[in-house]
């Protein structure tokens, strides 16, 4: 068992390869068929722009090149781990700027994550076992209110109210980073806030029906039939078994959360890797905005293949040796 | 949920509750009319769900009235009527440039929800398209559609938007083709498995079995039988194309002023903010809003009724 397992997980790994590949000739020409010169992006409108100083400017950034051999360049590079200097950002190492930054993001987003969660299992569990009851139903709403909130008008809305009226927050998160953390942080709580809102709602909604799947399933009634008390049936044999599927939530769920970082992070001034995506699309950084969609696909199908092996490690219904279910 | 992205296998991948599975009901739409009123029958009794529709239709009608109900035209600009506070004038107030926010918010209205429903035109047809073909042909097809969707969903679809959008030159018409182009993987897997559910069984045989070409069991069989699941995916996406579009403009990346859009007013106002002029911020915000949430509840109770044993859960 636990053999075909490490099997499954090292296909999965494997079949990666490809995927990234794909993922690498995507964004390469995404990015390098936009109409719109770098170049001048860079230099800004200021600069010494003769045709000849352009030129030679694309020559020492090789976009002078075919695209395929461009392409094949960048690829050749990144498979040694060498994702090139941005354009802007002072010409520093792409890898270096997302190392930079990525600290900052996985603070913001795990702890909204982490918050999310812990916040709608108990609520879920709640409302799953008094169904349609009032609470249930209030729970729900909230849920849906929850998802069609656009973050960055909540985002706009809590930095006038708890930010400039009230003045109890910083808007901005520029500098938090040099205070001490009994200042610092009071820089989380707007965007947490603003970030772990609609992961409650999705989690309370997965965890609800989770409950609720598990509840009408036979050993339960089994269990109740036996004449155990409600109580142990619920959180003895239930929920162990509903909690299971929350594993993949996280799965499911990473691109929105990262996407929802680059949107959050704009309006927070957060130093994450959502902001420097955002400046480096502004800039046209090509390597910049090239590295973090990579390193971001890639984070995301490797934790997806993590989730499934987790998945099929703890639920024993689910068997990995002969290929397709 | 449609944003699911399953990888490779669907082995280890658990039901997700959310999402219909493609062996039940799926015929509802095309059974005998006496089912078919059980399905309205079960849509009615949801109230949620149809004080959803009932917002919808009046979204589209005072978007459609939107020449004949406002008060001002959208984009005269008042020099003396400069971010006015709402009055029996200016129902909603005026922005900084003295144009009316309420002949504003209709013709946004106009704007956002033509423009979610172009991009899920687009994304429907490419989701119903390669879903189906992956479905129905399998094999190299199925395997190279599938993991193209692994690709794109792998990146967050606002990300991809905010570099697609903003490298291209935003606009109207980069916005609908971009949100359209780049999110129909969810649909695809979709359509997918339920042509993969249907194709087994026995009706699919019979029709193979008088010699029906692989054409007509595909649009006579097998995609009647997925409209249900198709409209309650094409539901949930017009919530979502809307607040994209919202967060692209609202970024600068997707409608351009002059033409007014919900998110570009948020952007266009939300300086004002700081000065007190809430109604700048306050009405498109909930004008998204309860669009985003109307779409959503009709689209849950059109699942619930369209799938009755999904409600129990």
């Amino acid at each position: 068992m636990s053999n075909s397992i490490w099997a499954y997980a090292a296909r999965r790994i494997l079949f990666l390869i490809p995927l990234l590949l794909g993922l690498s000739i995507i964004m390469f020409l995404i990015v390098h068929l936009a109409p719109g010169d770098p170049v001048t992006a860079m230099l800004g409108p200021q600069a010494p722009s003769t045709p000849e100083f352009l030129e030679q400017t694309r020559k020492n950034l090789g976009l002078d090149k075919p695209l395929p051999v461009q392409y094949l360049v960048w690829l050749g590079k990144l498979v040694r781990g060498d994702f090139g200097t941005a354009y802007s950002f002072n010409g520093k190492p792409v890898l270096g700027l997302i190392g930079e930054r990525f600290w900052g993001t996985v603070q913001l987003q795990g702890i909204s994550l982490l918050l999310g969660i812990l916040i709608a299992i108990p609520i879920g569990i709640i409302s799953a076992t008094r169904q349609y009851s009032a609470l249930d139903n209030s729970v729900t709403v909230g849920s849906f209110i929850g998802l069609a909130l656009p973050n960055f008008w909540l985002a706009l809305l809590l930095q006038i109210w708890l930010g400039v009226q009230l003045g109890l927050l910083p808007t901005i998160s520029t500098g938090q980073a040099s205070q001490p953390w009994s200042e610092r942080w009071k820089y989380f709580v707007l965007p947490v806030i603003v970030l772990t809102l609609p992961n409650i709602a999705y989690f309370v909604r997965f965890m609800r029906s989770s409950m609720l799947e598990v509840i009408k399933q036979d050993y339960i009634t089994t269990a109740r039939a036996k004449g155990l008390d409600h109580r142990n049936v619920l959180y003895g044999h239930a929920l162990r078994n509903a909690l299971i599927p929350m594993v993949t939530v996280i799965g499911l769920q990473l691109p929105r959360i990262l996407g929802g970082a680059v949107i959050i992070e704009q309006i927070f001034a957060w130093p994450g890797i959502g902001l420097l995506a955002w400046d480096a699309i502004g800039r046209r950084d090509y390597p910049v905005i090239l590295g973090v969609t990579m390193i971001i696909g890639a984070a995301v199908m490797i934790v997806n293949v993590l989730v499934d092996v987790v998945y099929a490690l703890v639920d024993p219904r689910i068997s990995v040796g002969g290929g397709a279910a | 949920m449609s944003q699911q992205s399953d990888t490779l296998d669907s082995t280890a991948i658990p039901p997700d509750p959310a999402m219909p599975t493609p062996d039940r009901n799926v015929s509802l739409l095309n059974a005998p009319p006496e089912k078919r009123f059980q399905v309205i029958k079960r849509f009615r009794k949801n109230k949620l769900a149809v004080a959803g529709l009932i917002v919808i239709i009046l979204m589209y009608v005072l978007a459609a009235a939107a020449p004949l109900i406002a008060t001002h035209p959208y984009d005269e600009i008042t020099f003396g009527a400069r971010t006015l506070p709402p009055s029996a004038e200016h129902w909603l107030g005026t922005d900084r440039n003295g144009r009316d926010v309420y002949s504003r918010l209709l013709k946004g209205g106009q704007v956002s929800l033509a423009t979610g429903f172009s991009a899920v035109v687009i994304v429907m047809a490419i989701g119903i398209l390669l879903g189906a073909a992956s479905g129905f042909f399998g094999g190299l097809i199925d395997a190279f559609i599938m993991r193209f969707t692994d690709i794109l969903l792998a990146i967050p679809l606002i990300l991809l938007l905010i570099t697609a959008a903003s490298l291209f030159k935003p606009s109207l018409l980069t916005t609908i083709v971009v949100i359209g182009v780049a999110s129909w993987p969810g649909a695809a897997r979709l359509v997918r498995g339920q042509f993969l559910a249907l194709k087994g069984q026995e009706f699919v045989t019979a029709a193979r079995a008088i010699g029906a070409n692989p054409w007509r069991i595909m649009l006579k069989h097998l995609f009647p039988n997925t409209l249900a699941v198709i409209i309650v995916e094409t539901t949930l996406w017009l919530s979502y194309a809307i607040l994209l579009e919202a967060s692209l403009s609202y970024l600068g990346l997707g409608v351009q002023i002059p033409t007014p859009s919900w998110g570009n007013m948020l952007r266009d106002g939300q300086s004002e903010l700081l000065f007190g002029a809430w109604w700048l911020t306050l009405f498109p915000g909930l004008a998204i809003f309860i669009t985003v949430l109307a779409f959503n509840l009709m689209g849950d109770g059109l699942r619930d009724a369209l799938d009755p044993r999904h409600q129990d859960r």
